[in-house]
C-alpha cells in the first residue's frame, strides 16, 4: 500500500480538509436539522438539572423560612401548597424527561438514517462503480487486502468526518454555550472560576490523540509483520516441516509477538494519564465550586441548589463531553487519512475507457491488426517493441517465446486491458479505442492461466457475460467446451454451488467451465492465454480437445509451448524480449535457424525419438 | 430466470466463518482464560486491591462532596470549608494516581496474556502433523491468532476489571445511600426493576439486530474480494453495470440493518438514562414531600442522593456494554482453546531417537495406509531403492504418488507395515533428525518473504553468501541469478512481482542442495514453464539428483527416462516396475500412460 503509507504533506492535508468540508456542506441541511434536535435536548438536560436545583432550594427554604424562596416555574400554580410544589417539580422533570428520551430517539433514527444510511451507501457504490472502471493497472500496483479495505474502512471517511468531527464538535459547542448562559445567568464570577480548568482539558485531550495515534500506527505495522509471518508459514507449512525449521520459526514468531508487546507497554504510560488527568482536573473544577460556590452561598450571593448543586450537575455535563474532545481530534485524524484514500481513487484516472464518439458497427468478422505497437507497464520499461501483423478472420494465431518476451501483454492489448503507448490495434479495420467498450470487451472471449470463478452456481459462472442467458444457450456452450457431462454427473447439474461451502472442482473442470464461459458470449476473437499451463499432463489432453472445439470459426489468439499446437497454427509469432523476431507457419519456422528453431530442439530432446 | 440467479449470488456469498461471534459466559472457559493472568500474578494481585479501593472512592468522593455542602458550607463555616476541601483534594489525587495505575497494569497484563496466547497457539500449531493443515483453511488459523485472540484480550484487559469495578462501585452508592437515609434508598430500589425490564427486553433484540448486521457486513466484503479477485474477468466480460447493481444492493440492506440495529440502541439508551432522571424526578417529588412531613428525610440527604444516584445508575449501562462484549470475548476463547485443544494425531514415539547418519538406503515393507477410516490409500506397497538410486512415481492423480512420499519423510504414519531406512524402522527415529538428511522440492515451490539468499539459507541459518553461490554455481545457473537486479540478494516475494516460475524453481533446488541431502524427494512441478527455461531447470536437476537417493513423483518423461526404476502406481497399488525400457516393452499400464505422455506434450 504505498500511497498510504506516505506521510501527508501539509498540501495535501489541506485540500483533503477542504473537500472534506466543502462535501460537508452539500449536507448542510440534514447536519442543521440533527444539530437543531441536539439543541432541544441539552435544553431539556440543563432544565432537569435546573427544576432539581429549584427542589432543593425550596426545601431549604421550607425547613428555614430565612432563606428566600426560589422563583418557581411557570407551570407551578401560584397558589399550590408547599407539598404540592414537590409533586409539581417532579411530574416537571418527568415530562422534561420523557420530552428529551423522544427527542434523542428521533435524533439518534434521523442521525443513523443520514449517515449510514445515505452518505456511506452512496460513497460505497461510488467507489466500487469507480473500482471497476479502473485499468489493470491500478489492480497491478496495489494488494487486494488494501483495495478491499479502502471500500469497506475507509468509505467512512465522511461519514466520520461529518459525525465524529463536525457534528461533534458542534454538539460540544452546544452544550458548552448551553450550559455557560445557564452559569452566567446565575453568576458570571463563579461561572468563570469553575470553567478555569477547561483550557487544559481540552489541551491536554488534544496532546493526547496527536501523540497516541501514531504509536498505534506503529504498532499496526508490527501487527502486520507477526500476521504475515505467521500466514507465510502456515501456507509454507510443507517447506517449515520439511526442512525441520520448527524450532527457528518458533524463535522468530516469539520475536515478533515479543516487539509487539514491547511496543505497547511504552505507549501505556500514556493511555493511562488520560483518565486520570481529566477526571483529576474535572474534581479540581468542582473542589473550586464548592469553595468559591460555598463562600457565596454562606453570604447568599447564590442559592444553594439551583447555585452550587445545578452548578455541580452541569460541570458533570460539561466533562462528559470535553473527554469526547480527544475522541474528536482522533477521528479528524482517522477521516483525514481515509478520505486521502478514497478521493485517491475517485480521482484515478479510468486509463481506459470509451471515448466520446465512440460507435458500434455492428457485426464484427474478426480480423485483427496491429499497427507499430509499443506497449509498456511501467514506464521506461519496454514490454512490446513496435509490434505490427495481421490476423485474418479464423485463423489461428499461436504466439511462443519466452517467460518474460511479453506474449500475455500482446494478447491484453486486444481487449483493451491496456492502452499501447504508440501504434494502434485495429478490429475489422477500426481503431479499437473508437469501439464502445463494453462491445468490444464482449466481442473478444478470453481464458486465462488461472481463471477466477465466482461464488456463485455453475450456471450463473457460464452466463457470467450475459446474465439473461438460457438454459439452452448456457448447455450449448458447456458442451462446446466438454464440460457438459462432467456438470450433469453433479449432484445440482448446472445449479451446483461453487466456491467456500461449495463444491471445489479439479484444474481442468474450472479451465473448461471458464472456456464455456468465454464461449457464451459466442465471440469473434477468442484469447487463450496458456490454459493448460497449470494443470498435469493428463488433465491436459481434455482441455486440448475442448480448445480446439472452441477455436471453430474464431479467429483464435492463443499462448502455448506445445508443439501440437504450435503446428496447427496459421502463423506463428516469435517473441523475444518484445519484439517480433519470427512470424510463420510451424514448417516455414523450422526451415529457418532461429530461436523457434532451437527452442523446438531442445524441447525434443526431452522426448522420445 | 437471470433475476433469480443475481438473487442466489447476492444472497449465497457466504462470511467466511459460520461459527456464532458471541456465546454466554461459561464459568470454565472464564477461569481457564484467567489462569493466562497465573505468571503475573504480582501485577494481577495489585490491580484487583487497586481495582477494589476504585470502587469504593467514587462513591466516597461524591458522599464527601455532599458532607461538605451539607455542612461547613451551609452552616457558612469558611475555615472548615477549607479543611475538607483539602482533604477532598488529597483524596481524589489518589484516587487519580490509583486510576492510573490501574489503566496501565490492567492493558500490560492484556498484553502479556496476549503474548502468551500467541506464543503458546503457534508452538502448539508446529506440533501438528502436515495432514492437520491439509484438514483447514488457511483463513481460519489467521482467525484464531488475530480476531480470537483480540477478542480475548478485550475479556481479559477491559469485561473482567472494568465490571468488577462498576459493580464494586453500584454497591458501595447504594450502601452509602441506604446508610444516609432508608426510605429514599427505597424509591431508588424501586426503580431497579424498571431498568432489569429495559435492559432485559432490548439486550436480545440489540444482539441479534448487531449479529445481522455483522453477517450482511462480511457478505459486502466477501462480495468485494471477489471483485477485487476476478476483476479480470468482470472486465473482460463487461459486467461492470451488473456487479455494481449487485454491490449497490448489498450495500443497502447493510445500511438497512445498521439502521435498524441503531433503532434499537436510540431507544434503549434514553430509557435508561430515563430511569436515571425519573429517580430525579421522584427524588425531589417524594423527598421533598417527606421533608416537609417531617419523617426525618434532610436537605442533606436530597443533596446527597443527588450526587450519589448518577454513580448508582452509570454503572449498569456500563455493565450491560462490558457483559456483551464478553460474549464476544468467550466466543472467541472457545474457538481459541478447542484449537488449542486438539491434540497431535500422532507424534514420535517417547522411545524414538536420534536418526543415525544415513547411506540412503530406503525400504518400504508391506505398506497400507489411509486418510480417512475404511478408505484405503495404499494397499500394500513394498520395494527398495539402493542408496544413489533415482526412483520415479507415475500414475493417475489419486493413485498414491504423493502419499508414499509423506510417508518416507514421516509427514504420516503407516497404519501397518514399515517404512526403513538403512534398516531403522522410521516409527523408532524423530521426525526432526529424520527430515535433516532428507532435502524437498515441493510442486508449488514455497518461498518466504525475503531474499533469495535468505530462502536459500534456511536449512543451514550458518552458511555464507559464497556457499549459497557455490550451491548455483554447483547446480549450473549462477548466471541466471546474478542477472537479476540484486544477484542472491534480490527479494522473492510479492505474488507477480518477483520471481518467475524457473527463478523459483531454481530457488527450491538451490535450497534443497544446500541441506546436502542423502535422500532427495522430489515433486514434479506440473506447470509448463517456456523450453529454454525448461533445459535450464533439467541440467540443475540432474546435478541436485546425483550421487543421492531420489524419490520423483515425474510428470516429465526426461525424469522417468533417467529413472533407475520406475513405479507405475495404480489406485494404491503397484501395477508395474522396472526401467522405461523395460516397461515399454510391457505393452501395459506404463504404455499407456507414456502414449497420453507424448499426444499431450509434443
Amino acid at each position: 500500500m504505498p500511497a498510504a503509507s506516505d506521510p501527508p504533506t501539509a498540501d495535501s492535508r489541506d485540500a483533503t480538509l477542504w473537500r472534506l468540508l466543502r462535501i460537508a456542506w452539500s449536507y448542510r441541511s440534514d447536519c442543521l436539522q440533527l444539530l437543531g434536535l441536539q439543541l432541544v435536548v441539552v435544553f431539556l438536560t440543563v432544565a432537569v438539572i435546573a427544576l432539581a436545583g429549584v427542589g432543593i432550594d425550596f426545601v431549604r427554604h421550607c425547613t428555614d423560612r430565612t432563606v428566600p424562596a426560589p422563583s418557581l416555574p411557570f407551570f407551578v400554580p401560584s397558589d399550590a401548597s408547599d407539598k404540592a410544589v414537590f409533586v409539581w417539580l417532579g411530574a416537571g422533570i418527568l415530562v422534561a424527561a420523557l420530552l428529551r428520551a423522544v427527542i434523542s430517539y428521533v435524533f439518534g433514527l434521523v442521525s443513523v438514517r443520514f449517515l449510514h444510511g445515505r452518505i456511506v451507501v452512496n460513497l460505497r457504490s461510488q467507489v466500487f462503480a469507480k473500482l471497476q472502471q479502473l485499468s489493470f493497472r491500478f489492480f497491478d500496483s496495489n494488494a487486494s487486502g488494501s483495495i478491499i479495505n479502502r471500500v469497506t474502512s475507509d468509505a467512512h471517511a465522511i461519514r466520520l468526518f461529518i459525525e465524529g468531527v463536525i457534528l461533534q464538535l458542534a454538539i460540544i459547542t452546544i452544550t458548552l454555550a448551553a450550559c455557560s448562559v445557564y452559569m452566567l445567568r446565575t453568576d458570571w464570577r463563579l461561572t468563570l472560576a469553575c470553567l478555569s480548568v477547561l483550557p487544559f482539558q481540552i489541551w491536554f485531550a488534544i496532546r493526547f490523540s496527536k501523540k497516541v495515534r501514531p504509536a498505534y500506527e506503529e504498532n499496526r505495522d508490527l501487527m502486520d509483520r507477526m500476521v504475515l509471518g505467521f500466514s507465510e508459514n502456515v501456507q509454507g507449512i510443507q517447506v517449515v516441516k520439511g526442512f525441520a525449521l520448527e524450532p527457528r520459526v518458533m524463535g522468530r514468531f516469539a520475536g515478533w509477538s515479543e516487539d509487539i508487546r514491547l511496543q505497547k507497554r511504552k505507549v501505556f504510560g500514556e493511555i493511562a494519564l488520560f483518565w486520570p488527568v481529566i477526571d483529576g482536573l474535572n474534581r479540581l473544577s468542582m473542589a473550586i465550586l464548592i469553595g468559591y460556590g460555598g463562600w457565596m452561598v454562606a453570604r447568599g450571593e447564590i442559592a444553594l441548589g439551583t447555585g452550587l448543586v445545578a452548578f455541580a450537575g452541569l460541570l458533570q455535563q460539561f466533562s462528559a463531553q470535553v473527554t469526547t474532545l480527544a475522541a474528536v481530534v482522533d477521528n479528524a485524524q482517522v477521516s483525514l487519512a481515509g478520505a486521502k484514500r478514497i478521493f485517491e481513487i475517485l480521482d484515478t484516472d479510468p486509463g481506459v475507457a470509451t471515448e466520446p464518439g465512440a460507435a458500434s458497427p455492428g457485426r464484427f468478422l474478426g480480423r485483427v491488426a496491429f499497427e507499430n505497437v509499443s506497449f509498456e507497464y511501467q514506464e521506461n520499461a519496454t514490454v512490446l517493441h513496435e509490434l505490427s501483423f495481421i490476423a485474418e478472420p479464423g485463423q489461428r494465431i499461436a504466439i511462443a517465446g519466452a517467460t518474460g518476451a511479453g506474449k500475455s501483454a500482446l494478447l491484453s492489448l486486444i481487449p483493451r486491458f491496456y492502452d499501447p503507448r504508440s501504434g494502434r490495434v485495429t478490429l475489422d479495420g477500426h481503431d479499437i479505442r473508437a469501439l464502445p467498450l463494453p462491445e468490444l470487451r464482449r466481442q473478444v472471449g478470453m481464458v486465462f492461466q488461472e481463471n477466477f470463478l465466482f461464488s456463485n452456481t455453475i450456471a450463473a459462472n457460464i452466463a457470467f457475460g450475459h446474465p439473461d442467458a438460457t438454459q439452452e444457450r448456457i448447455e450449448r456452450a458447456a458442451r462446446i467446451a466438454g464440460a457438459h457431462a462432467f456438470i450433469m454427473a453433479l449432484p445440482e447439474g448446472y445449479e451446483t454451488f461453487l466456491g467456500e461451502g461449495g463444491v471445489n472442482l479439479s484444474g481442468g473442470q474450472r479451465q473448461r467451465i471458464a472456456i464455456a464461459r468465454a464461449l457464451l458470449l459466442e465471440p469473434t476473437v477468442l484469447l487463450l492465454d496458456d490454459p493448460t499451463s497449470a494443470i498435469d499432463p493428463e488433465t491436459e489432453k481434455e482441455i486440448m480437445e475442448a480448445m480446439e472445439a472452441a477455436m471453430v470459426g474464431r479467429t483464435t489468439f492463443i499462448v502455448a509451448h506445445r508443439l501440437s499446437t504450435l503446428r496447427r497454427a496459421d502463423q506463428i509469432l516469435v517473441l523475444e524480449h518484445g519484439k517480433l523476431v519470427q512470424r510463420g507457419t510451424h514448417e516455414q519456422l523450422m526451415a529457418q535457424d532461429g530461436h523457434y528453431r532451437r527452442a523446438i530442439l531442445v524441447q525434443s530432446e526431452g522426448a522420445p525419438a | 430466470m437471470s433475476k433469480d440467479r443475481l438473487e442466489i449470488a447476492v444472497r449465497r456469498i457466504r462470511p467466511d466463518e459460520e461459527e456464532p461471534d458471541r456465546l454466554p459466559l461459561r464459568w470454565s472457559t472464564v477461569t481457564r482464560l484467567l489462569a493466562f493472568t497465573s505468571p503475573h500474578r504480582l501485577q494481577r494481585n495489585t490491580l484487583l486491591v487497586l481495582c477494589i479501593f476504585r470502587a469504593m472512592a467514587l462513591p466516597g468522593l461524591a458522599w464527601l462532596v455532599g458532607v461538605i455542602i451539607n455542612g461547613p458550607v451551609t452552616a457558612g463555616d469558611g475555615p472548615a470549608t477549607f479543611r475538607a476541601l483539602a482533604l477532598f483534594t488529597a483524596f481524589f489525587i489518589v484516587a487519580d494516581v490509583a486510576l492510573y495505575w490501574r489503566i496501565r497494569l490492567a492493558h500490560q497484563i492484556g498484553e502479556n496474556v496476549l503474548r502468551d496466547l500467541r506464543d503458546k497457539l503457534m508452538a502448539h500449531l508446529l506440533t501438528q502433523p502436515l495432514s492437520f493443515f491439509h484438514a483447514r483453511r488457511h483463513g481460519s488459523l489467521i482467525s484464531r491468532m488475530i480476531s480470537d485472540i483480540e477478542a480475548m484480550r478485550n475479556g481479559i484487559q477491559n469485561n473482567f476489571f472494568i465490571s468488577f469495578v462498576s459493580l464494586g462501585q453500584m454497591a458501595c452508592a447504594a450502601a452509602l445511600m441506604l446508610l444516609a437515609n432508608p426510605q429514599l434508598f427505597l424509591v431508588l430500589l424501586a426503580i431497579v426493576p424498571c431498568l432489569l425490564l429495559v435492559h432485559g427486553f432490548f439486550r436480545g433484540k440489540i444482539l441479534h439486530a448487531s449479529r445481522v448486521q455483522q453477517e450482511t457486513f462480511s457478505r459486502v466484503t466477501s462480495a468485494l474480494a471477489e471483485t477485487v479477485q476476478g476483476i479480470r474477468v468482470t472486465q473482460g466480460f463487461a459486467r461492470e453495470d451488473t456487479n455494481a447493481g449487485i454491490f449497490t444492493r448489498l450495500v443497502r440492506s447493510l445500511a438497512d440493518n445498521v439502521v435498524k440495529t441503531a433503532s434499537l440502541t436510540s431507544l434503549y439508551l434514553p430509557l435508561l438514562e430515563l430511569n436515571a432522571q425519573g429517580f430525579m424526578a421522584a427524588l425531589i417529588g417524594v423527598g421533598g414531600w417527606a421533608a416537609l412531613s417531617g419523617t426525618g428525610t434532610s436537605l442533606g440527604d436530597l443533596v446527597t442522593f443527588f450526587f450519589l444516584a448518577d454513580l448508582f445508575f452509570s454503572p449498569i449501562t456500563i455493565i450491560g456494554t462490558q457483559l456483551s462484549e464478553a460474549t464476544l470475548a468467550m466466543a472467541g476463547a472457545e474457538r481459541y482453546f478447542r484449537l488449542l485443544d486438539t491434540p497431535p494425531a500422532w507424534t514420535d514415539k517417547p522411545t524414538a531417537g536420534e536418526c543415525p547418519p544415513l547411506k540412503g538406503h530406503v525400504e518400504f515393507r508391506d505398506i497400507h495406509f489411509a486418510y480417512i477410516q475404511d478408505r484405503p490409500v495404499l494397499h500394500g506397497i513394498s520395494f527398495v531403492a539402493q542408496p544413489g538410486q533415482v526412483i520415479a512415481l507415475v500414475g493417475h492423480t489419486g493413485s498414491g504418488k504423493s502419499t508414499i512420499i509423506g510417508l518416507l519423510a514421516k509427514f504420516q504414519l503407516p497404519l501397518t507395515g514399515q517404512v526403513l531406512v538403512d534398516g531403522h524402522d522410521l516409527a523408532d527415529i524423530r521426525q526432526e533428525t529424520l527430515r535433516r538428511q532428507m532435502g524437498f522440492v515441493f510442486q508449488q515451490n514455497f518461498l518466504f518473504a525475503g531474499t533469495i539468499a535468505e530462502n536459500v539459507r534456511s536449512p543451514r541459518p550458518d552458511a555464507t553468501d559464497e556457499e549459497i553461490r557455490q550451491a548455483f554455481r554447483d547446480l549450473d545457473c549462477l548466471d541466471l541469478i546474478e542477472d537479476l537486479p540484486a544477484g542472491i540478494h534480490t527479494p522473492c516475494s510479492e505474488k507477480g512481482r518477483g520471481l518467475s516460475m524457473g527463478q523459483q524453481q531454481l530457488v527450491a533446488f538451490a535450497r534443497a542442495l544446500l541441506a546436502n541431502p542423502r535422500i532427495l524427494v522430489l515433486d514434479e512441478a506440473t506447470s509448463a514453464v517456456d523450453t529454454l527455461t525448461e533445459a535450464r531447470l533439467q541440467v540443475a536437476l540432474a546435478r541436485l539428483m546425483k550421487g543421492r537417493t531420489c524419490f520423483v513423483v515425474a510428470h516429465r518423461l526426461s525424469t522417468i527416462r533417467r529413472a533407475d526404476c520406475v513405479i507405475v502406481l495404480d489406485e494404491g497399488r503397484i501395477v508395474e516396475r522396472g526401467t522405461h525400457e523395460e516397461l515399454l516393452a510391457l505393452q501395459g499400464a506404463y504404455a499407456g500412460l507414456h502414449r497420453d505422455f507424448l499426444s499431450s506434450t509434443t
